[in-house]
This record gives structure tokens, sequence and C-alpha cells, in this order.
């Protein structure tokens, strides 16, 4: 069996740390799906998604580094006029820190609970915000 | 303060309530790959960008495209849900018969603020003795208008209509009319700033971001194709701050902006200043 739920969340700054680790596990828990595994998946290319401790210390270290890899103001040839949107491309920072948190995260469900270690929050992360954001959770067993 | 004299209202949920209008707000304004928002995540945008204020503008393509991008009641709907938020302008296709009709409505019952024409999207030469009544028409209400003017990437659009030196004319003949060459003409700054040097009735805005990064193309255009004291010196009663959304984000410009070197009454003149005078809403 597969169930496909969404949590949408509007970010209100540029660069942005989410926690969704509270409704992922409630939409586990209120699942039909008893034993298998579940997806958290972002439906975007300037936003990641990261299992990580939930602290704010955590949170400034990772996105400073972050900012140290792919700075705003490199130059990047993204920063140009794309036919395909009718705009310019200005967020290439998004997309290089969202290919570096990836796309998704994975863990087991069993008996109808997320199994998973006591300090692993599971966070949607922003980098090209403020917008609304679509993730998908998507839960896959028996 | 700080208000964004150019905005296009096309994605705002508000009024998107048909697939084939906004089907057709997409392919004629070129831009795709967006999908409509509400006013909670317009305004939590501008909130970050601290821009209190954004002018909304229409455009009527009736005769060259068989319709409008926005319409006027669309925009006014917008205007009378947030007017505190909102500025409306009104849009006409100077080849419609009715075109006079038309903004006796948006002005007198629909109380838009100005009017919003594209030369090169709506194919006429701004100098066009065709256009005088419509000039009229906006001096009898003291309505500014904002062109488009330089490059324009809508599809069938053409640049040499909306090149500045087609309003010098317009600015001759009606002094008293305030007009808008939006985006610095861009890539004719130079142009753009002969006129403003020759014409006071003539403003520009900063919504210039064809190439680059924002902060290189702030740079470029501020320090670069203008000398880096131009505005102070001359020109700072005459730009106004417009991001060009959804082609171009109001915080990113801002951001830009905010590391151009200036004096503060020419910034405070470029975010708010200029439009509130623009608009009518502030004595010259």
């Amino acid at each position: 069996m597969v169930e496909l739920h969404t949590i949408n969340w509007m970010s209100e700054r540029p660069e942005q740390f989410h926690m969704i680790t509270k409704e992922v596990h409630q939409i586990v828990e209120k699942s039909s799906i008893k034993n298998g595994m579940v997806l958290i998946v972002t439906a975007h290319t300037t936003t990641g998604i990261m299992v990580n401790e939930g602290l704010p210390c955590v949170e400034t270290d990772i996105a400073d580094t972050l900012d140290r890899i792919a700075p705003v103001d490199a130059e990047y040839v993204h920063a140009h006029f794309l036919p395909s949107y009718g705009a310019t491309g200005n967020n290439s920072t998004g997309h290089i820190k969202s290919l570096i948190c990836g796309n998704h995260c994975a863990f087991p469900v069993i008996n109808g609970k997320i199994v998973c270690g006591g300090a692993q929050d599971i966070y949607i992360i922003e980098f090209d915000g403020p917008q609304t954001r679509k993730i998908y959770v998507e839960i896959i067993g028996e | 303060m700080i208000i964004d004299m150019h905005v296009h209202p096309i994605y705002y949920k508000a009024i998107c309530k048909d697939e084939k209008e906004e089907a057709f707000r997409s392919e004629a304004f070129g831009v795709f790959k967006q999908s409509p928002y509400d006013y909670d995540e317009i305004f939590v945008e501008m909130k970050y960008a601290k821009v209190d204020m954004a002018a909304l503008l229409p455009l009527d393509v009736t005769t060259t495209e068989g319709g409008v991008i926005v319409s006027n009641e669309q925009v006014a709907k917008i205007a009378a849900d947030y007017p505190e938020r909102f500025i409306g302008f009104a849009s006409v296709d100077p080849r419609r018969s009715d075109a006079l009709e038309i903004l006796d409505y948006a002005f007198s019952t629909l109380k838009l603020e100005g009017l919003k024409l594209n030369p090169a999207k709506q194919h006429f030469y701004p100098n066009d003795k065709m256009m005088d009544p419509i000039y009229k028409k906006c001096l009898e209400y003291n309505k500014p208008i904002i062109f488009h003017a330089g490059l324009s990437w809508e599809p069938n659009s053409i640049t040499e209509y909306a090149h500045p030196l087609k309003f010098e004319e317009v600015a001759v003949k009606f002094p008293q009319l305030r007009i808008c060459l939006a985006h610095f003409a861009w890539p004719f700054v130079r142009e753009m700033v002969m006129l403003m040097i020759k014409y006071s009735n003539v403003y520009t805005d900063t919504s210039v971001l064809y190439l680059d990064s924002p902060e290189e193309s702030m740079k470029r255009l501020f320090t670069v194709d203008m000398g880096s004291l131009w505005v102070d010196r001359a020109l700072h009663k005459q730009i106004m701050f417009g991001s060009n959304g959804p082609r171009f984000r109001q915080f990113k410009l801002l951001r830009a902006l905010e590391q151009i070197p200036m004096r503060e009454t020419s910034r405070d003149n470029i975010y708010y200043r200029n439009a509130l005078r623009f608009i009518g809403r502030e004595e010259f």
C-alpha cells in the first residue's frame, strides 16, 4: 500500500530552518499502514530536507557553513535572463544549498511509528524564500 | 517607507479564477513556471523587503493580441481589497475606438491612479498624434503614465517603439504630464539620463536586472552606466524604486540598492518620495 500526504509551509525569509518532525510523526501514526517506510520529499529545487539535531546552534553552524560554500556574492552563471521563466535567475545559492542538503529523507516504520534516534529532527530548509513550499510525505508498506 | 512602483499582479490568486485567462496571461506576458499566490504570500514578501505599497500595472492588448493581460477591473478589485497596500493603475489599448471612454471609467469610477502603456507590446510610437487625446485625458484627471521603455522580452514586442528618444516629443508637448519611462529604458541609460536632465516631468524606475546579480546590475547602473554622483547631483527627484515583480524580486533589488552610496535624501526620494509626487499624492 501507498499513502501520499502533503505538508504546506510558507517561509518568511530568504533562508529559514523549519522543523516538521511532529507533523511527519503524526501523519505516520494516523496512517493505516503499520509497517514499511516513510519518505519525506520536497517539491522544490531551492529547498532542502535535512535530518539533524534540532538545536539553534547546530542550525547556525550549518547555515554558516553553507554560506561559505555558496556565498550570495559569488559569480554565478545562473545570473541572467531565463526565457523559459521570463525572469532573471538569481538564486544559485539556493540551488547549490539544496543540492548539498538533498531533496528527501527516509525512515523505517514499525508498528505504526517512525523508528529513529532521539536527536533526529526533520527539517525543510528554505533557501530562496519567502514563498509557499510543499513537502510530500509518502508511506509505503502494509 | 518604500513604494514599489512596478509590479505586475499576473499571479495574484484574487484574479486567477479562470485557467484559459491564466494561460493567455502567462503566454502574452512571457512568464512561466509560477503558480498563483494569495495575499498572505504577497504580504510576507513585502514585509521582508520592507515595502509598504506597490503599484499594480495591468495591460490592454486587445487589438494586437485579442485580450488583456490584467484588466482595469481586476486591478481595481485588488486595490479595493487592500487600499493601504496597493496603488492601482489602468491600461488601455490606444487603438481601441472606445479608449477615451475606458479611461474616463478607469479614473472616475474605478479610481485608478495612473495609466500603464507598453509601446513595444502594444505596437505604437509614443509620439504618434493618435496618442494626444490619451495624454490630454490623463492631464484632465491629473494622472501620470508609466511607459514600458527599452528592452522588452515579452513575446511580440518591438523595442524600437519603446526607445527613449521616441518619448522626447511627448515631454515637450505635454510638460505638465508626468511620465515614467520604466526600467531606465535599459540598455539606453544615457538617453534616459539625457531626457531626465532636460525634462523634469520625466521619471524612471530601478527595475533593471536583465543580466548579472542584483548587486552587479545596480552597481553597473549607478556607477558605470551613470557617473557615481549623477543621482545626488541631478537625478534624485526623478528615479523611483520599481521591482518589475514577478520577473525580479523586490528584496533582492533593494538589497543591491542599499549597497549603492548616495545621500539619504536621494535614497528617500528613490524609495518613496518621488513615487508620491508622481502619483499626485504629494505637492510639488
